[in-house]
């Protein structure tokens, strides 16, 4: 998938080429936050995948983001975008986060290749974007996957049935995590000594259908893959999982009466493995829309259970997350935005699953784009 | 007399501060359009007339009272509500927001040339070189 890197690299230097009649966007989004626990029980993990964790001192690190995404015209009919981005939690590392093709020269298709993020739950594909929410983020305990993008292909199909916007979205792709950073903070918060560990999701295959109406925006996803992961031990030795396959299911969307706005999303996911594990996940909030200010209130909660369950327990990891909050309109393009969380770690105790804790937060931050 | 001559030109100001906004397209564009499809149209839910030609919206700039109406009044969403939707777009690839342009002479030079293009201006402004589609 390098290859699709460096052709992409390659293009874009084409396009910015003086004898191209090439056509160059710039646009970027941005987020700073500073957050912090109000109790000394346990830290509050906002962003999983980068372990971006809020303790009782205030931080503007685990949060905070910023993103350039240059488009550029390379035909009539296809594009390159390029996200940049740089986030607290990499020490404000820059790297090439986005990178893709899109070519739309067949009526009603749209294919896209390169890097982009899974489109799992209904935010996952613009989690990072603060401006395109009412929340500081989206429900953390939900968006927990130590795998977030993958390098694949994507297909959609628009259509129109009345009134009723449809879009289908195929798409194909493989995630070689090498040296993976949640992976590796959870074997150390469990006592391990792994110098580094690589997780890997190949054969993403699944797709996407999208129904918009007037009001509404309602989103279906199935996909499933096959995982792996191997950990390098502290004494040179390497430990292989047991492979198995993993199925995504989801709904979602969001609903837009006049004052009100409520958004949604359902989520299944179910391991294919000796414990037949499953995770049950959910949230739902509403926004009251006032002229420049947006008052919020947001639930989400994630279970974890097992139809073969070795510990006679219905209760694993399991927690929720209530939050309150308010947004306010700056202007088109910035919004400010406070937020307590409150999060309590429902896992069994006698096993160990509750090794999140309970916490509460109060975050604020400006969010904006340009 | 003072507060006469302020009656007076509140009266005349008022005409101006609920001025009429038309929604203009190409002569050429024979489409039934109504308001639900041009409120779709300009959030980027809709990409094509019915006859199948793909549309090309047009905002006028930020600011300007036909936006702020159109706004209010077609889309029914505040400003931040549709840029934040526009957002979502821009940034997962699925959607280039429409062009700000800066004038209502500038709309409607761009939308008698262009067959695809819907955009919308202060009524008075008009001019035979565009249709109007609707008016609030």
């Amino acid at each position: 998938m390098k290859y699709i890197k460096l052709i992409c690299l390659a293009l874009l230097g084409m396009s910015l080429l003086p004898t191209a009649s090439a056509e160059i966007r710039f646009n970027g989004f941005g987020s700073v936050v500073m957050g912090q626990t109000l109790t000394h029980q346990a830290p509050f993990t906002a962003d999983f995948y980068d372990v971006g964790q809020y303790s009782d001192k205030p931080s503007f690190k685990p949060e905070t983001v910023f993103a350039l995404q240059a488009t550029a015209d390379v035909s009539a009919d296809m594009k390159f975008t390029g996200q940049y981005l740089t986030k607290g939690t990499d020490e404000f590392e820059t790297e090439l986060d986005w990178y893709y093709l899109t070519y739309s020269g067949v009526e009603d298709w749209t294919f896209m290749a390169g890097r982009r993020n899974i489109p799992m739950y209904y935010y996952s594909e613009f989690s990072e974007v603060g401006f395109a929410y009412p929340w500081i983020r989206p429900p953390a305990n939900l968006y927990w996957w130590q795998i977030t993008q993958f390098n694949g292909v994507h297909a959609s199909y628009e259509f129109e049935i009345g009134d009723l916007g449809n879009t289908i979205t195929a798409f194909y792709g493989n995630e070689y995590s090498i040296n993976n950073k949640e992976m590796l903070f959870y074997d150390r918060l469990f006592g391990g000594t792994a110098t580094s560990i690589d997780e890997v999701w190949t054969d993403i295959i699944g797709f996407n259908y999208a129904l918009v109406g007037e009001i509404f925006d309602l989103r279906f996803v199935y996909f499933q893959n096959d995982r792996n992961r191997t950990t390098y031990n502290a004494d040179g030795t390497t430990t292989e999982m047991v492979p198995f396959d993993q199925t995504f299911m989801g709904f979602g969307g969001n609903i837009n009466l006049d004052m009100i706005t409520i958004l949604f999303d359902m989520n299944l996911v179910i391991y294919d493995n000796d414990v037949e594990l499953e995770y049950p996940t959910w949230l739902v909030s509403v926004v009251y829309n006032m002229d420049k200010y947006q008052p919020f209130v947001v639930y989400s909660q994630a279970d974890e259970t097992h139809d073969n369950d070795p510990l006679g327990t219905n209760r694993w990891e399991q927690h929720f997350t209530a939050g309150v909050g308010v947004r306010y309109n700056l202007s088109s393009s910035a919004a400010l935005k406070v937020q307590y969380d409150y999060f309590e770690d429902q896992g069994d105790v006698d096993n160990g699953y509750n090794y999140h804790g309970d916490s509460e937060t109060i975050a604020v931050a400006l969010d904006f784009i340009f | 007399m003072v507060i006469l001559g302020m009656i007076l030109t509140s009266l005349l100001i008022m005409p101006s501060a609920f001025a009429e906004v038309a929604v203009i397209v190409n002569p050429a564009n024979v489409s039934d359009i109504n308001e639900k499809m041009i409120k779709k149209i300009f959030l980027g839910k809709q990409k094509k007339f019915p006859n199948g030609q793909v549309v090309i919206p047009l905002n006028s700039q930020e600011g300007t009272a036909s936006r702020d109406s159109f706004n209010k009044n077609i889309i029914g969403r505040s400003a931040t509500q549709i840029s934040s939707h526009w957002a979502r777009l821009v940034f997962t690839g699925k959607g280039t927001q429409p062009q700000d342009l800066a004038s209502d002479a500038e709309i409607i030079k761009t939308v008698s040339s262009n067959q695809g293009a819907i955009s919308y201006v202060d009524a008075a402004s008009v001019t035979g070189n565009v249709k109007v589609i609707a008016k609030f």
